[in-house]
């Protein structure tokens, strides 16, 4: 009896499992052959590309998986031949981390407010909050650009920093995990005589680092993957674009380089992936709108 | 809690003000561009712009595809990811590769995932030869209304995980002796979720589907990677109709249009809150 019970659940699992690898092959193989790729020469990435778009009836494209010679030329061009791209990698990476640094000021501290103060209009105010996540970009671009024209920030690096400091899905994020927390948190933190401040920075920041890590993660893509907000807001500056915005004119002309490119863009959010993986899985409790 | 304490404004006054000045403000500021005519004397126009839009075939086109689009992705995020999420919850506590495997594409750029898309689905990449091998003609997925597709998937790609997170974290707290008696009772799969699972999560489950839709009404990225800013028209979203007249500084065509979708996305969000709320009485 016991016995067929354990071989019942691990050929159950069995299914299960192969469920999960049918579900997770097609997601990581598009990552796993841009590495790949990033590898061959950029001769023969070149000729691969350029045979895209045939009509022919029955003609494929070759599956290419090994490379005839296996070249490091790709990543050699962009990081020291022809500094272009590493410039629009480094824009990029210029944005995520002034975002994030503002974010880091200002969204667990709104947080706080909204779940460890009782004020009036606290309610109000996380309304508005969820309201504003409904928004798409486009509905606030116009006047915003109006507004940052007038007080000449449009086509500098700020137009894009400074609305993404205030994301309101961050502030959701983290005032979910907040106001999960226990009140004898914070109140043995007063009985040893913590005002507010104190508490924040002693308890609220220390106890929320999950919830703060998948901030921080999810963030960083959102940052790394701007769009809209370079195309409308540096519009005649292209010397400012980062690279997320100017993959889809690289791709037009293919030089055979453009593998190196994707895949040195993926690896930095893949480091923040590894580092922030457990954060993300214990700290996104979003369990229920309340 | 914190009551009457004045260090309240220290925490909230920077993030309030921001939200206000490049938000709240923005929002209120854009009715009245949406009420004018953009002439030089900017006058009052009243609901006139907002009979022209919705006269407009490119408007209409734009939210067509916005909707039915997001209808398509956020029940099929929805989906497979309670799917994935029952799966991982069978072999917890194993299954730490599955878990952050699936996650991963939600941290990745899908702008640099681009150039592998493109390849995947060419007209003779690697996904025509399977269509081929099944015994079916070859689609050209990058043109006409196939092109959807690659888009859909490569969103879906990207937003299963953190929609798998979110269930996972649900499914957790169903205590694990209901299943084991629904067992001893001799239900299977189905009758345990619709049972058990389902309407124990329900708060979870819509704020999935809630989120999963505010993200898919924002799809645009992946439609301008995949089709540019003049996309074929089975793909035209409402984004790139307000692009588009973005960059004709035809600014009253782009407000009137956001607040015409404002309008209905809370609307929908609205009728989907409140369907939640009669739902847990229900049953509660």
């Amino acid at each position: 009896m016991a016995w067929k019970i354990i071989r019942r659940s691990k050929k159950r699992h069995l299914i299960t499992r192969t469920l999960l690898a049918l579900v997770l092959i097609p997601v990581l193989i598009p990552l796993a052959v841009t590495f790949l790729y990033s590898f061959f020469s950029p001769a023969e990435i070149k000729a691969f590309l350029d045979s895209r778009g045939s009509y022919a009836g029955t003609a494929f494209m070759e599956v290419l998986l090994f490379p005839k010679t296996a070249s490091i030329s790709q990543y050699y061009t962009i990081l020291i031949k022809d500094m272009s791209v590493l410039r629009m990698f480094a824009n990029s990476a210029f944005y995520t981390v002034a975002i994030l640094a503002g974010q880091a000021v200002v969204i667990p501290a709104m947080a706080y407010a909204l779940s460890r103060f009782r004020f009036r209009g606290r309610e109000a105010v996380f309304f508005l909050i969820l309201m504003l996540m409904l928004l798409p970009f486009q509905v606030t671009m116009v006047p915003n650009v109006l507004t940052l024209r007038s007080v000449g920030l449009l086509n500098t690096v700020w137009a894009v920093i400074m609305p993404m400091w205030f994301v309101p899905f961050y502030i959701f994020l983290v005032r979910q995990f907040m106001i999960g927390l226990p009140d004898e948190l914070f109140e043995a933190g007063q009985i040893d005589g913590c005002g507010p401040v104190r508490c924040y920075m002693h308890i609220a920041v220390p106890v929320c680092r999950p919830v703060i890590g998948a901030a921080v993660a999810l963030s960083f893509a959102d940052n790394w993957n701007l769009v809209e907000q370079p195309m409308t807001y540096l519009g005649q500056r292209i010397d400012l674009q980062p690279l997320s915005v100017m993959f889809n004119q690289l791709v037009k002309t293919p030089t055979g380089i453009e593998f190196a490119g994707a895949a040195l863009y993926i690896l930095p959010a893949l480091f923040i992936y590894l580092y922030f993986q457990e954060d993300i899985l214990s700290g996104v409790q979003l369990t229920e709108l309340k | 809690m914190f009551t009457r304490k004045r260090s309240l404004w220290l925490f909230l006054l920077p993030g309030l003000a921001g939200l206000m000045f490049f938000y709240v403000l923005p929002f209120i500021g854009g009715i009245w561009y949406s009420l004018t005519d953009g002439s030089y004397k900017n006058s009052f126009v009243g609901m006139r712009n907002y009979l022209n839009i919705w006269n407009n075939t490119m408007f209409r086109l734009g939210l067509k595809n916005t909707m039915e689009l997001s209808a398509i992705c956020a029940p099929l995020i929805w989906l497979l990811a309670f799917l994935t999420a029952s799966l991982l919850m069978r072999i917890r506590p194993q299954g730490v590769f599955f878990r952050s495997g699936i996650l991963l594409p939600y941290l990745m750029p899908s702008s640099a995932m681009l150039l592998i898309w493109l390849v995947i689905f060419d007209y003779g990449g690697v996904i025509n030869r399977l269509v081929v091998l099944l015994g079916f003609e070859k689609v050209k997925w990058l043109e006409g209304s196939a092109l959807r597709t690659p888009i859909i998937l490569l969103f879906v790609w990207k937003n299963l995980g953190f929609a798998t997170v979110i269930f996972l974290s649900a499914l957790q707290e169903v205590p694990e002796p209901l299943y084991e008696y629904a067992r001893l009772e001799g239900a299977g799969f189905l009758k345990q979720t619709f049972g058990i699972t389902l309407p124990l999560i329900i708060p979870s489950a819509f704020l999935v589907m809630i989120l999963e839709w505010i993200n898919a009404f924002k799809i645009f990225k992946e439609v301008y990677f995949i089709g540019g800013a003049y996309p074929d028209e089975s793909v035209y979203t409402l984004q790139n109709y307000m692009n588009n007249m973005f960059s004709k500084l035809n600014y009253q065509n782009v407000t009137t249009a956001a607040y015409s979708f404002a309008v209905i996305v809370f609307a929908l969000f609205g009728i989907l809150y409140f369907t939640q709320r009669r739902l847990l009485k229900r049953l509660g």
